[in-house]
C-alpha cells in the first residue's frame, strides 16, 4: 500500500472559515445589536473614538483568527492509506491521529454543498459502527475531489476483499457475504418522479416549522414592535372588516407554506435509490447534493408511516432503522422513500429485502379491548372539560365536542392495531394519529416486553412491545390491548429455548401476587 | 401469561425499599409541616391541619408499607441458558424477555444503603435497551454477572 499522503482541497480552508462564522453569528448579533441601542446607534461606534470602536476591533480580530484557524486546519490535515487503514492526522497544538481500519468502515457518505459543486468536490463522512465510544472512530473530510473519494472507496473495497476479515460482522451476514463479488454492479431501483415530489412537498408538515420560526422571530422582536400604534391601526382596520384580516392571515400562512414546499423540493430533488451487493445508496438534493449509503447488514427494521391524509390517497413514507452511525446526527433515521404510493413501494421493498414478508396476515386486537383505547384519555379529560365548561359557561360546553373525537380516534386505533408472526419476522402495526407499520427480523429484536395493567388483567388483555436498535438508541414498536394469548404467543415465539411452547398447555396460574 | 420467572429478589430488598419510602416520607413530612406553618401564619381554617395530617398518613402508608410490598411480591427474574426473563411493576405488570445473544454487557452497582444491606443492583444492557434487577444479595449479583457474561459470550451473532 502506498504511503502517499493526501491533502484536502484548499477550499476546505474557506469552508472551515464559513462554518466557524456560522457558529459565531449569534454572539455577533448580540454585540452589534446591543450597540444599536447605545446612544448614537451604529454611527456612535465610529464617532466614539477608540472605546466606541472596540466591538468592531474585537469582531475584526475574531474574524481574522477564524480565517487563520480555517487555513491551519486545512494545512495540517492529511490522510493516507496504510496497513488496511485509513489514517488521518490533524491539529496544530494538539496533534491528533485517527486510524480507521477499512473493515470497520460501515459507509462513506457524500455531501456536495454549494462550495463543492462548482469545483467537483465532495465532503466525505466516514461512518463506523462506533457503538459505545461516542463519536469516536468517525472522520470527516471537508472537501476532496471526486477522484480522491473514489480512490478511498476503491482502497476500502480492496482491503475488504484482499484480507478476508474474520470478524463477526462477516459471520453474521453469512448468506450475503459468502461470495465476495469481484465487481459490484450498482443498479438503480427507484427515482422519485415530479408528481410524488410535489405531493410530498405540499403535504409535508414542514409548514409547522416555518410558522413556528416566524412566531419565534416575532417574539424576539416583540419589544421593538410599537403595539399601541399597531393597536390603533388595527382598530381602524377592523372597520374595514374582518375580511381583510382573514385574508392577511391566510396570505401569511400561504407564504409560509410556499416556503416549506420550496425547501422540501430543494432537499428531495432527484431522490434516487440505488443498490449493489451489500449497500443501499440514497441520493437527493438540488443545491446540496447528499448521498448516503446504508449497508444491508446494519438495517434493523423498516417502518412504513402514513398520516391520515396520505393514507387516504394511498401514499406512505418508509424509514430504515439502522444501527450505529454518527451521534448527534439528526438524520439518523434514513428515509428510504420520502413519499410514494403504497402499491409502488411493496415491489421495491421485495426487491431490496427478499427475505421479508411485506404483506403478512395481521392478527387484530380483540373486540372487547376497544374501550381501553379511549378510556384513559377520557378519564383525565373529565376534570379539564368540567373546569372549562364551568368557567366559560355556556360556551365552555362546546369543549364537550372533543369527547366523540377521542372515542372515534380510539376506535380507529383499535381497528388498526395488529401484529403478524412469521418464521423469522415480526410485523406490528399501530396508530397514534398516523399509522405505523414496523417490519422487524427476529434476530434484530433486542427485547420483547409484555405489560398488563390491573384492568387489562381482569379482561385478559395485554400490551406488547418490541425494541430494535436504531441509531445509537432503540426504536420501539408497541401494540396495545391485544389478546393475552397473543402476548404469550409472541413471547414463546421470541424465546430462544422455546421452553414456553411445551409449557403452554399446562396453563399455570398467571401473575400471582 | 403462564410460567412466572422463578426467582424472587432478596427479602432485604423489601427492607431497603421501606427505608427509601421512609426517607421520602420524611421529606414529605417536612413539606406538610411547612404547609401547616403557612396555614398558621395566614390564619387558615383549622380543618386544613387535619387534611395535611391525613394526606401524610396516606402517603406514609402507601410509600412505606403498600407499594414496596406489592413491588417486592411482583418482582421476579430468571436467568436461563439462552434468555433472561424479568417481571415487575406496581400497577402495570411488565414481563420482559431478553435473549442471551443480545446482551452486550452487565454491570453491578451499589450505593451506600444497598451496601449496608449487602445488596447490589444489576443492569443488563443490550444494544438498545437496559434492564435492571434492583436488589440482589451481592454474592448472588456477582455470580449472576459472571454467569450472564459467560453465557452472553457463547453466541456473538448479529449486532
Amino acid at each position: 500500500m502506498s504511503d502517499e499522503r493526501y491533502k484536502l482541497h484548499p477550499v476546505s480552508a474557506f469552508i472551515n472559515f464559513v462554518k466557524g462564522l456560522k457558529e459565531l453569528i449569534i454572539p455577533f448579533l448580540v454585540i452589534f445589536g446591543v450597540n444599536i441601542f447605545r446612544e448614537g446607534g451604529i454611527s456612535g461606534m465610529f464617532t466614539g473614538g477608540w472605546v466606541g470602536m472596540l466591538p468592531l476591533i474585537i469582531g475584526g480580530v475574531v474574524l481574522i483568527i477564524l480565517l487563520v484557524a480555517g487555513i491551519i486546519k486545512w494545512k495540517r490535515f492529511v490522510y493516507w492509506f496504510e496497513d488496511g487503514e485509513l489514517r488521518i492526522e490533524y491539529g496544530l497544538i494538539i496533534k491528533k491521529k485517527r486510524y480507521i481500519p477499512f473493515d470497520r468502515i460501515q459507509s462513506l457518505n457524500y455531501t456536495e454543498g454549494i462550495f463543492h459543486r462548482p469545483l467537483g468536490l465532495v465532503k466525505v463522512k466516514v461512518e463506523t459502527a462506533g457503538s459505545g465510544k461516542i463519536g469516536e472512530a468517525e472522520a470527516e473530510l471537508t472537501a476532496i475531489p471526486r477522484i480522491d473519494a473514489d480512490r478511498i472507496e476503491k482502497k476500502m473495497e480492496e482491503a475488504k476483499r484482499g484480507v478476508q476479515p474474520v470478524d463477526e460482522a462477516a459471520v453474521e451476514n453469512g448468506i450475503q457475504e459468502e461470495v465476495p463479488m469481484p465487481k459490484k454492479p450498482i443498479r438503480k431501483i427507484y427515482r422519485m418522479n415530479m408528481k410524488e415530489l410535489l405531493v410530498l412537498a405540499t403535504t409535508s408538515g414542514g409548514i409547522g416549522v416555518v410558522v413556528s420560526a416566524v412566531a419565534v422571530f416575532l417574539s424576539q422582536f416583540a419589544e421593538l414592535i410599537p403595539y399601541d400604534a399597531i393597536y390603533e391601526e388595527v382598530m381602524l382596520f377592523l372597520r374595514f372588516g374582518y375580511f381583510i384580516i382573514a385574508f392577511l392571515v391566510f396570505f401569511g400562512l400561504l407564504i409560509a407554506w410556499l416556503i416549506s414546499v420550496l425547501l422540501t423540493l430543494i432537499a428531495n430533488y432527484q431522490f434516487t435509490i440505488q443498490r449493489d451487493e451489500d449497500h443501499i445508496y440514497i441520493s437527493r438534493g438540488l443545491l446540496e447534493k447528499k448521498k448516503v449509503s446504508v449497508p444491508f447488514k446494519r438495517i434493523q427494521g423498516i417502518k412504513i408511516t402514513q398520516n391520515p391524509l396520505r393514507e387516504l390517497f394511498g401514499y406512505a413514507t418508509v424509514t430504515v432503522e439502522s444501527a450505529g452511525g454518527s451521534v448527534g446526527d439528526k438524520e439518523e433515521k434514513i428515509r428510504l422513500f420520502p413519499l410514494a404510493k403504497t402499491k409502488d413501494i411493496v415491489p421495491i421493498l421485495e426487491d431490496l429485502f427478499p427475505d421479508m414478508d411485506w404483506s403478512p396476515e395481521m392478527v387484530g386486537a380483540p373486540k372487547r379491548s376497544v374501550h381501553f383505547y379511549y378510556r384513559l384519555d377520557l378519564l383525565w379529560m373529565v376534570p379539564v372539560l368540567g373546569a372549562i365548561s364551568y368557567l366559560f359557561y355556556p360556551y365552555g360546553l362546546f369543549s364537550l365536542i372533543v369527547i366523540p373525537f377521542i372515542v372515534l380516534i380510539g376506535i380507529w386505533q383499535h381497528r388498526t392495531a395488529g401484529y403478524a408472526l412469521g418464521d423469522k419476522q415480526i410485523t406490528m402495526v399501530f396508530r397514534g394519529i398516523s399509522k405505523h407499520t414496523f417490519y422487524m427480523m427476529k434476530k434484530r429484536v433486542q427485547a420483547v416486553e409484555v405489560s398488563q395493567s390491573v384492568f387489562q388483567r381482569r379482561k385478559g388483555i395485554a400490551s406488547i412491545q418490541a425494541t430494535i436498535k436504531s441509531g445509537m438508541l432503540g426504536a420501539t414498536a408497541r401494540v396495545e390491548h391485544m389478546e393475552k394469548e397473543d402476548a404469550s404467543n409472541i413471547l414463546a415465539w421470541y424465546e430462544p429455548s422455546n421452553r414456553k411452547k411445551e409449557a403452554k398447555e399446562k396453563g399455570r396460574p398467571e401473575f400471582s401476587g | 401469561m403462564e410460567n412466572q420467572p422463578r426467582n424472587r429478589i432478596s427479602r432485604k430488598g423489601l427492607t431497603v425499599w421501606r427505608l427509601y419510602g421512609t426517607i421520602q416520607t420524611t421529606i414529605f413530612t417536612l413539606m406538610m409541616v411547612g404547609a401547616g406553618v403557612l396555614t398558621y401564619f395566614l390564619d387558615g381554617p383549622a380543618w386544613l391541619y387535619g387534611v395535611f395530617g391525613g394526606i401524610l398518613l396516606v402517603y406514609g402508608f402507601l410509600f412505606i408499607y403498600l407499594f414496596p410490598k406489592i413491588r417486592w411480591q411482583r418482582w421476579r427474574y430468571e436467568v436461563r441458558e439462552q434468555e433472561i426473563e424479568l417481571q415487575h411493576g406496581l400497577f402495570i405488570v411488565k414481563r420482559t424477555l431478553v435473549p442471551m445473544v443480545r446482551v452486550q454487557h452487565v454491570d453491578t452497582e451499589q450505593g451506600p444503603i444497598l451496601r449496608k444491606y449487602d445488596l447490589a443492583e444489576i443492569s443488563i444492557s443490550t444494544a438498545a435497551t437496559t434492564h435492571i434487577i434492583p436488589a440482589l444479595v451481592t454474592a448472588e449479583a456477582d455470580d449472576l454477572r459472571r454467569r450472564i457474561s459467560v453465557l452472553a459470550r457463547v453466541a456473538e451473532d448479529d449486532v
